[in-house]
């Protein structure tokens, strides 16, 4: 009983929901960029390796210049280049998407140990100092507001890009020209063709920027909320960022909730030793409720129709 | 073709050594070495790197047909991972359990037990796609991690925990292991070694059988048949009589078999127990890449599994020889996965006007890209339950 | 029986950290003709760990300029590596084999049974058999660690500074977070804990277990939520996980301490860092093989014989403190305190 009431004490406070935020983003990110790509119909698993990969490029450059914002730019970009290299692979190539996704995953985690050690040899790779990480930023003002304060507007800065992304992308998505065409182009790309519409230059541009947002997610892990580079540190979150795209039903806001639920689950097992099941059961907890969200319990949850398929003019 | 895309990712893997300051030769001479005990310079005993090798590739037999079949109904299993944990968990708790009975019954039980762990936790991507359309992509990378989480709570405070403070089982009972090639004896000199070092196992047997299941399963039965004409098009086999729903669901099952069987036969021929190792396993996830590099068939999964298994063996003695980092045959894999999945090779011969195929031809798909087009092109016809 | 010999080997132990101590400067100890193979097989973290994998590294290139020995590494990917690196090494005529971490003691256990006539060396563990039994194999060196003395040392300074009220919270409260609750993580927070209270019976230690060793953003949140519930020091024994823990503290200005090695470097919140000199015990299974003084069985190291204790970082130690850190350690040493190795109710 004292663990119930422990943890809706936790609920009410603003410790908790400042953190669950934080921990959101990190998954929203990625989430995103798979939402803009699954959207033009390219199936991408790989927010995984394009999120490690900038984690890595972040800290290397970071450690070198000791200029976060330099370090964000080459995370944002190195997540951009094996977005592109999905990209290519995937439309030029006319590969699975699938395969190339798990190629992305599995070079990502080899090629960033393989470096570390040609690069580091086996001397630590080094830290950050307090000022070449990504700062925390209050709103000056609305930071005092009660509750509210703490939780939205005492965050790194990435947090406040991060939302401000969120609205643009649903604004792009849902309420522009090229929102429609993205989207065209993931349902029907035959039909999008024939209204002139670029298909591959539309899919380029949509993989290549959920690599770009997945570098400004492995940039805020490394040297916004850590400081350094560990070899497999996204421990899986662009899989779990998958996971929410899906539970949030391919938009936006939906994957936003999603997130918030699983890092409102993160945070309330951070801030709580009382909780005495098993971590490792909790810790299945984000799995089986998007199984739960598959399997239609919660409403159905369907693709783009042309998701996954590669687009050859002239086709049917 | 597939021998095309080896050569190009070991080339294009030789660059970044070399680009990264490292002697490629000296690598790859370390990596056929280990793999293939040929050319070593440091002493290393052939029959022994032959050994670990097929310790390696045996799993990767059994994990392939487990993603092969499905890819000839046009299902994605990434989920052979978690299969294969759910096997390796039902047969060390059934093989704990019943510790005591003799090998004629407990070696089948434990077995059989680990196929049809594996086939219910391949059962349940199986029956979401067929009744709600789910992606079976997506199902089966939720169910690998559900299974690594399972794991780790059986074996760190869950039932299946040998002591406090342990992350480990309790080992299987005699009666459930598989027997070794040359007997695990310390004492029998084999080769210049103890005889006890070739892990070399009985289950070798089993993987291959099940290679040659796959195969008369796939080409000599009704079922194999089904199976084809749902990935050839889901729209043609309905017409032509077969159910759609019950050959996915048949499909996953018979995958998830193989792959829990993976698991059981790891447990009962060479870990006797549940330990943390399972934790970095990464079996499931090599077997993408050798069902892809097979080409679907059993002779094809065979050799490729013997590749991986000898990348698997050989990276350790190139770093140790070379001084290369054994994460560069991650970096292979990923290579030997483009290579494939995207036919650079052909597209290469495209740009060389010599080579140059007739215009007409049609542009060469590789299996996968083909039957994923088709099953994602026939989604829409799985239509939910009223 | 063992108890005698056990402590027959830490005089040795004593002697050898001296050595070490003299070998930076002097010429090379012994002259022995033969040079001597060494093989270390890391776990799965790999070399660049920032723990005990790196730690044994720096042993393994200490003994490289001290001794005529050649040091080879083999990475294990997954642990289905454990038993192939073994046994490749000791088949190819390796003096030594050392395999880092508990992890693979079955695997030790195993290969060393098979070649009683290579000498094989394990960090945190023995060679066990499947049921965790040691099968105290005669060429099996156990390289043990009472990570709870180190724990002790650092427990006393938090312990302290949080008494005298100097600290940012001042509200009474100490925190650790574990990486798993395994015992080598166990019996550092044991000792922390059980210090601290020695020190400020009314301290609150708050323990928390991110149930990961890489992902440093967990740690982080945990440290948070031990800071926001008033922690003023935090002391992290979750390896490159833990690196977040040591930066939330640094955020929200209060203090951290560092786990292993010396982590001054990882954020200036850092006041002091328990240590666990695996180097050291790296550096002594080679040296007896060198000496071809070889026991086996259980070697501990603990504050007394030098493998473990504390360093100081980023923070100048008050008189007091230092002197009752002075203190505590000589009754350890001695004998006349021990701290536990369960962490106290």
């Amino acid at each position: 009983m004292t663990a119930v009431s422990d943890i809706l004490h936790l609920l009410v406070t603003a410790n908790l929901w400042q953190a669950t935020l934080a921990a959101a983003v990190l998954l929203l990110l990625p989430a995103l960029g798979g939402v803009i790509s699954e959207r033009s119909g390219v199936v991408n698993i790989a927010m995984e390796g394009m999120m490690l990969t900038g984690a890595f490029f972040g800290v290397v450059t970071d450690l070198a210049w000791h200029n976060p914002w330099l370090a964000t730019g080459v995370a944002i970009i190195a997540g951009g280049i094996m977005a592109g290299v999905h990209a290519v692979v995937s439309i030029r190539f006319r590969a699975d998407q699938i395969v190339s996704g798990i190629a992305i995953n599995i070079f990502a985690a080899g090629i960033t140990v393989f470096l570390v050690n040609r690069i580091y040899g086996i001397q630590d790779i080094g830290h950050a100092t307090q000022n070449e990480l990504l700062p925390n930023f209050n709103v000056p003002g609305l930071d005092q507001l009660p509750f509210l304060g703490q939780v939205l507007f005492q965050q790194n800065v990435v947090v406040y890009a991060a939302l401000i992304l969120l609205v643009g992308v649903h604004i792009v998505l849902f309420r522009t020209r090229l929102g429609l065409r993205i989207r065209a182009v993931g349902e029907h790309p035959q039909a999008a063709d024939s209204a002139g519409i670029n298909v591959y230059l539309i899919r380029y541009g949509a993989v290549v920027t959920s690599g770009l947002l997945s570098g400004l997610a492995g940039a805020f892990l490394a040297i916004g909320v850590s400081n350094t580079f560990v070899p497999n540190m996204t421990d899986g979150r662009g899989y779990i960022a998958l996971a929410a795209m899906i539970f949030g039903k391919w938009t936006p806001f939906g994957a936003f909730i999603a997130c918030l639920i699983f890092g409102l689950g993160e945070a309330i097992y951070a801030n709580n030793s009382i909780i005495h099941a098993s971590p490792y059961l909790l810790s299945m907890l984000p799995y089986i409720l998007t199984l739960v969200v598959l399997a239609g319990l919660v409403g159905r949850s369907s693709p783009p129709a042309a998701d996954g398929i590669p687009y050859v003019p002239g086709s049917e | 073709m597939p021998l095309g895309s080896v050569v190009f990712a070991f080339i294009a893997g030789g660059l970044i050594v070399a680009a990264t300051g490292g002697n490629p030769f000296s690598a790859y001479a370390g990596l056929i070495c280990g793999g293939f005990g040929i050319g070593c310079t440091q002493g290393e005993n052939p029959a022994l790197q032959i050994s670990n090798t097929i310790v390696f590739l045996t799993p990767l037999i059994t994990t392939g047909v487990a993603v092969a079949l499905p890819f000839r109904a046009g299902l994605f299993n990434i989920g052979a991972e978690g299969q294969l944990l759910a096997g390796s968990i039902a047969c060390t708790a059934i093989g704990i359990k019943f510790s005591t009975l003799p090998t004629p019954i407990l070696l089948p039980m434990v077995l059989v037990g680990g196929m049809v762990a594996g086939a219910l936790w391949a059962g349940v991507a199986g029956v979401l796609k067929a009744t709600v359309g789910a992606h079976e992509v997506v199902t089966t990378i939720m169910m690998n991690y559900v299974a690594q989480w399972l794991l780790r709570y059986l074996i760190i405070g869950g039932p299946l925990q040998l002591a406090a403070g342990t992350s480990k089982s309790l080992p299987i009972g005699p009666g459930a292991r598989l027997a070794t090639l040359l007997p695990a004896d310390n004492s029998l000199i084999v080769f210049d070694l103890p005889a006890s070092v070739y892990r070399v196992h009985t289950g070798l047997f089993i993987a291959i059988v099940a290679a040659a299941v796959f195969a008369f399963l796939l080409w000599r039965t009704t079922l194999g048949y089904e199976i084809r004409a749902v990935g050839q098009s889901q729209r043609a086999a309905r017409y032509a009589g077969v159910s759609v729903r019950r050959t996915i669901i048949v499909t996953m099952l018979i995958a998830g078999a193989f792959s829990g069987l993976a698991g059981a036969v790891q447990i009962a021929g060479v870990d006797h127990n549940l330990t943390d190792k399972y934790f970095s396993d990464t079996t499931g996830f090599d077997a993408i890449a050798v069902a892809l590099l097979g080409l679907g068939s059993a002779v094809g999964i065979v050799l490729a599994s013997l590749l991986f298994g000898a990348l698997h063996a050989g990276g350790s003695v190139m770093q140790s020889d070379a001084g290369i980092s054994s994460n560069l045959v991650l970096v292979l894999q990923a290579l030997i996965l483009f290579s494939i999945a995207a036919n650079f090779l052909g597209a290469i011969r495209q740009l060389i006007p010599g080579l140059r195929r007739p215009p007409s031809a049609p542009r060469p798909e590789t299996p996968s890209a083909a039957l994923m087009t088709e099953a994602a092109a026939a989604a829409p016809d799985v239509t939910p339950p009223k | 029986m063992r108890m005698g010999q056990t402590r027959l080997r830490l005089f040795g132990l004593v002697a050898v950290a001296l050595m070490l101590a003299a070998a930076c400067g002097g010429s090379s100890p012994s002259t022995p003709t033969k040079t001597y193979k060494i093989g270390l097989v890391t776990d799965i973290g790999g070399l660049n760990d920032k723990s005990f994998n790196h730690l044994a590294y720096v042993g393994l290139q200490k003994a490289i300029t001290d001794f005529k020995v050649q040091g080879v590494v083999k990475e294990s990917k997954t642990g289905d590596d454990y038993v192939p690196n073994l046994t490749n090494f000791a088949s190819t005529n390796y003096d030594l084999v050392i395999g880092v971490g508990f992890l693979m003691q079955e695997a030790v256990g195993t290969v060393s049974g098979q070649f009683p006539n290579v000498h094989f060396a394990i960090i945190d563990g023995a060679g066990t058999d499947a049921k965790g039994n040691d099968l105290k194999h005669a060429n099996v060196e156990s390289l043990y660690f009472r990570e709870q003395d180190a724990g002790a040392m650092v427990g006393i300074i938090s312990g302290m500074l949080e008494k005298q009220g100097k600290l940012k919270n001042n509200k009474g409260v100490i925190s650790a977070v574990g990486g798993v609750s395994i015992p080598p993580v166990n019996h550092y927070i044991a000792g922390y804990k059980w210090a601290a209270t020695m020190e400020d019976p009314g301290i609150k230690v708050l323990v928390g277990y991110s149930n990961d060793f890489t992902d440093p953003a967990k740690c982080k949140a945990i440290a948070v939520g031990q800071i926001n519930g008033g922690s003023d020091v935090v002391f992290q024994v979750a390896g490159g996980c833990g690196l977040g823990a040591l930066q939330a503290a640094g955020q929200a200005g209060v203090k951290s301490i560092g786990v292993d090695a010396d982590q001054k470097d990882a954020d200036p919140s850092v006041i002091a860092s328990a240590l666990k000199k695996v180097d050291v015990a790296t550096y002594t299974a080679i040296k007896d093989v060198v000496n071809g003084h070889f026991p086996g069985g259980a070697l501990t190291f603990d504050i007394q014989n030098g493998g473990a204790g504390y360093a100081v970082d980023n923070f100048s130690l008050p008189a007091d403190i230092q002197a009752e850190v002075t203190k505590v350690q000589g009754e350890i040493a001695a004998g006349t305190l021990t701290p536990p190795a369960d962490i106290p109710a």
